[in-house]
């Protein structure tokens, strides 16, 4: 078929790269290794078998059904993992991604997956190799940058905080730190537990950076809305207010 | 014409919170991680703990439990502005259970049941031949203000209660025909002429009309016992046992039926209704209660008409502090994080600030309250602004978006500030809810976050309720409430609609919103909540200068 999604309207570089988090034509920024993703993670320790909830797929003696010969199981599934998580928190200024984005770059993009929005938080559950993978490519993706998004299972406070005088967004755990050679550095898995060694990130975007890549409409990077006194709608505001005005109609029905 | 307003009230408030020496357009800072020590609330909490320790015999509070040993405090904790007042108190001030005055509140509430009189007069003198006239009644008050607290009125060798335990109960009659109102006794009436602007009054008078009622308020501590469901039945009783008293009746004739009838069913009005089997509760509990209800419960509309701004922004804060604190917080759900959501809406000048921002922008382009067409381009036009003037200063004042640092306290104040302002500029309730939701759309696609799972449902598919005809789909928002389908499970909603239903009618200065029974009745003096002006009296709750009842300390030890 020639149909080409376009995912989302309008031509700022937010619009732009809002398409490309949800087309998943993102860039590789960097390789974390997949056990550093394992431990930062937490659910298991990198190397040790993959816990699960029921016998591969191949010998339960499935039903015959047309769904499950049309949809090819996931690797997980079709082991029969166990359902895991990863759950992010983006800073507000300037992060790469904003949760829904991160929701529908994995609910089109990622096989199996349930992700759930927040304002503070964004989880993505699926099986538990399969979770792993997309974590790699959110970590390995221009979707992350080290020193404004970080993995937090819990206590996810700081989306939208001021930032740490080192430009690292602020967790009362402290699960990163910046490191004295400009790399930022996991010391905690998720959830807050210290891991045994101290696990490379990356450097950090620099703000330009940030604000490139970033899918956030601010006042001070691309507004949505133009600046009190001097308003000029994105199109995504056009495309809302139609939205909207459809919803609100339609619920009008006096028959 | 309205008056204009200073902008970015909040600033004040921020200067109070982070001190006034910090860079308010600052995206970065140092975090000193103090702990909890550095908030004296909290070390009032720990050394009050170490106390009770050695007595309870077993732990209890202990801040570094939290997190792994990590306490609060890692960031700065900032106290709280009540907003329109000057009053400044810790978070901890805020959660119901030690404030006061909004357990007051609650309480002034349940406790609340209006009677009429007229049905029970005509039972008097068609069915027993007795005589009513002013002198009756007004002796019947006096007896009542004996029985109704817990006294004993017809009967040999009862038990009592004691009067300092029960003193803020009370009854007072009201009615729409001033030739009668003239003949009752001062202390029995609220007078409407007195308590209300004259226009206000006429109104008022015009719609309750010759009717005659009871504004009725059981003791504090009676509630608190029990639940809203009792008040009916506690002044049902005390009634009737009145009715038998002052007009020498037969305690046990079938008429003693037709009056009980009148008092606990015929011409009552309960302050909330009872809820389905799912959610269990009897009447007069906060599930219940009607947007349109508080709306006419909160008082600011007859002190401040003015500025229905104001108006409205006391009652989104009864109903912030009724509904998604004690409510959802407690009733439905459990914990503490509900009061930090709920406080957004009514402290730091912040919905204050984006409040006047829009509707002097209306007034602008309208030409006053209430003068905006009753459309939908009202609220897109309207709520595209507010929101976008709000969202805008989020990001200007990184300690403001730092003070409402869950999105769902942005998401509630910038909707509501987008509802209020639609809602006054056009005077219709409806238009201010279509605005309420698009601001909560306009605010996820700028920012790609909203508020908790929730909001998805509630606020992404909610345009299509607004104008919804089928009675499980819409309703006018005046007659919408805690229950209403879709709004059940969500904190930093239901205030905010009830002050989008008050500010409508506060925007055409009306009298009341939906019941001029309810308008009255929470006028009437002798309430120990100060209704005119609720945030204030929060900020006497949090202060410890607020005295509520229901007390038991006079008949207990000394601490």
């Amino acid at each position: 078929m020639a149909y080409t999604p376009q995912y989302y309207p309008g031509s700022t570089s937010v619009g732009i790269n809002r398409r490309k988090h949800m087309s998943g034509n993102l860039e590789k920024l960097r390789d974390i290794p997949e056990a550093d993703v394992v431990a930062v993670m937490g659910h298991r320790a990198p190397g040790a078998d993959y816990s699960s909830t029921h016998p591969p797929l191949k010998e339960m003696g499935e039903p015959d059904c047309p769904i499950r010969q049309i949809v090819a199981p996931t690797a997980g599934a079709a082991a029969g993992d166990r359902v895991r998580y990863s759950q992010w928190t983006d800073s507000m200024y300037f992060a790469p991604s904003i949760p829904y984005w991160r929701s529908y770059w994995g609910a089109i993009n990622c096989k199996g997956c349930d992700p759930g929005t927040l304002s503070g938080r964004q989880i993505i559950e699926a099986r538990e190799r399969d979770i792993e993978a997309y974590t790699k490519a959110q970590y390995d993706s221009e979707m992350t940058d080290v020193a404004l998004c970080s993995m937090r299972g819990c206590t996810v406070h700081g989306h939208s905080l001021r930032l740490e005088e080192n430009g690292m967004q602020f967790d009362m755990l402290a699960r990163t730190e910046m490191g004295s050679d400009g790399n930022v550095y996991a010391v905690k898995d998720q959830v807050g537990i210290p891991l045994d060694r101290k696990i490379n990130l990356g450097k950090p975007m620099s703000e330009a950076e940030a604000k490139k890549r970033t899918t956030i409409f601010r006042v001070d990077g691309i507004p949505m809305c133009g600046k009190v006194g001097a308003r000029k709608y994105d199109e995504a505001v056009d495309a809302l207010h139609h939205m909207w005005e459809l919803r609100s109609k339609w619920g009008f029905r006096p028959e | 014409m309205a008056v204009k307003h200073t902008k970015k009230l909040f600033v004040r408030a921020l200067n109070k919170k982070f001190g006034k020496d910090f860079d308010l357009a600052g995206q970065k800072t140092e975090y000193k991680r103090l702990g909890p020590e550095q908030n004296a609330r909290k070390r009032e909490f720990m050394e009050y703990a170490k106390k009770l320790e050695g007595k309870r015999g077993m732990t209890g509070y202990n801040p570094y439990v939290h997190a792994g040993g990590i306490p609060l405090g890692q960031r700065q904790l900032v106290p709280y502005k009540l907003s329109g007042t000057e009053y400044v108190v810790e978070g901890d001030d805020l959660h119901f259970v030690n404030n006061p005055a909004m357990q007051q509140m609650w309480d002034d509430v349940r406790r609340t049941i209006v009677v009429g009189l007229d049905m029970a007069h005509e039972v008097l003198q068609k069915r027993l031949g007795k005589e009513v006239t002013p002198e009756t009644i007004n002796n019947y008050l006096e007896i009542l203000n004996h029985a109704m607290p817990g006294a004993a009125v017809v009967q040999e060798h009862m038990v009592e209660t004691h009067p300092g335990l029960v003193d803020d109960c009370n009854v007072r009659v009201f009615t729409g025909d001033d030739a009668l109102a003239d003949e009752i006794d001062d202390q029995y009436l609220i007078n409407i002429n007195k308590m209300f602007p004259e226009d206000q009054a006429e109104a008022l008078k015009a719609a309750i009309g010759k009717t005659s009622w009871q504004a009725i308020h059981v003791p504090t501590i009676v509630v608190r016992s029990c639940d809203g469901g009792t008040t009916s039945r506690w002044s049902a009783m005390q009634l009737c046992m009145t009715f038998i008293d002052a007009y020498n009746m037969c305690a046990g004739e079938a008429a003693v039926a037709d009056l009980a009838y009148a008092a606990k069913h015929a011409a009552v009005l309960q302050m909330s209704e009872m809820l389905p089997a799912r959610r269990a509760r009897g009447p007069n509990n906060p599930g219940g209660l009607s947007f349109g209800f508080l709306a006419d419960m909160v008082q600011t509309s007859r002190v401040a008409a003015a500025d229905p701004v104001k108006v409205s922004l006391n009652v989104v804060a009864a109903g912030a502090a009724l509904y998604d604190q004690i409510w959802l917080g407690s009733y439905m759900s459990g914990g503490v994080g509900f009061t930090q959501y709920a406080t957004a809406a009514y402290t730091n000048d912040v919905l204050d600030d984006f409040c006047y921002y829009g509707v002097d922008f209306a007034n602008d382009k309208f030409g006053g309250f209430a003068k905006a067409p009753k459309l939908l381009d009202t609220a897109k036009e309207l709520a595209t602004e507010v929101n976008a003037y709000g969202m805008e200063q989020y990001e200007a004042f990184p300690t403001l978006l730092e003070d409402h640092f869950g999105g769902s306290q942005r998401a509630s104040v910038l909707a509501a500030a987008s509802g209020i302002t639609s809602a006054i500029a056009s005077g219709h309730s409806q238009v201010g809810l279509a605005g309420w939701y698009l601001s909560m759309l306009l605010h996820k696609e700028g920012w790609g976050r909203l508020g908790f799972f929730g909001y998805d449902l509630q606020d992404q598919c909610g345009p299509t309720n607004v104008f919804s005809y089928q009675s499980d789909e819409g309703n006018p928002l005046e007659l919408r409430g805690a229950n209403y389908p879709n709004y059940a499970m969500n904190v930093g909603h239901q205030g905010e609609y009830a002050g989008i239903s008050s500010a409508a009618h506060a925007g055409r200065m009306d009298a009341f919103a939906v019941n001029p029974l309810i308008k009255v009745t929470f006028s009437n003096p002798g309430m120990v909540f100060d209704w005119a002006d609720v945030r204030a009296c929060f900020g006497k709750g949090g202060a410890r200068e607020f005295r509520a009842a229901g007390d038991r300390s006079l008949v207990m030890p000394a601490v």
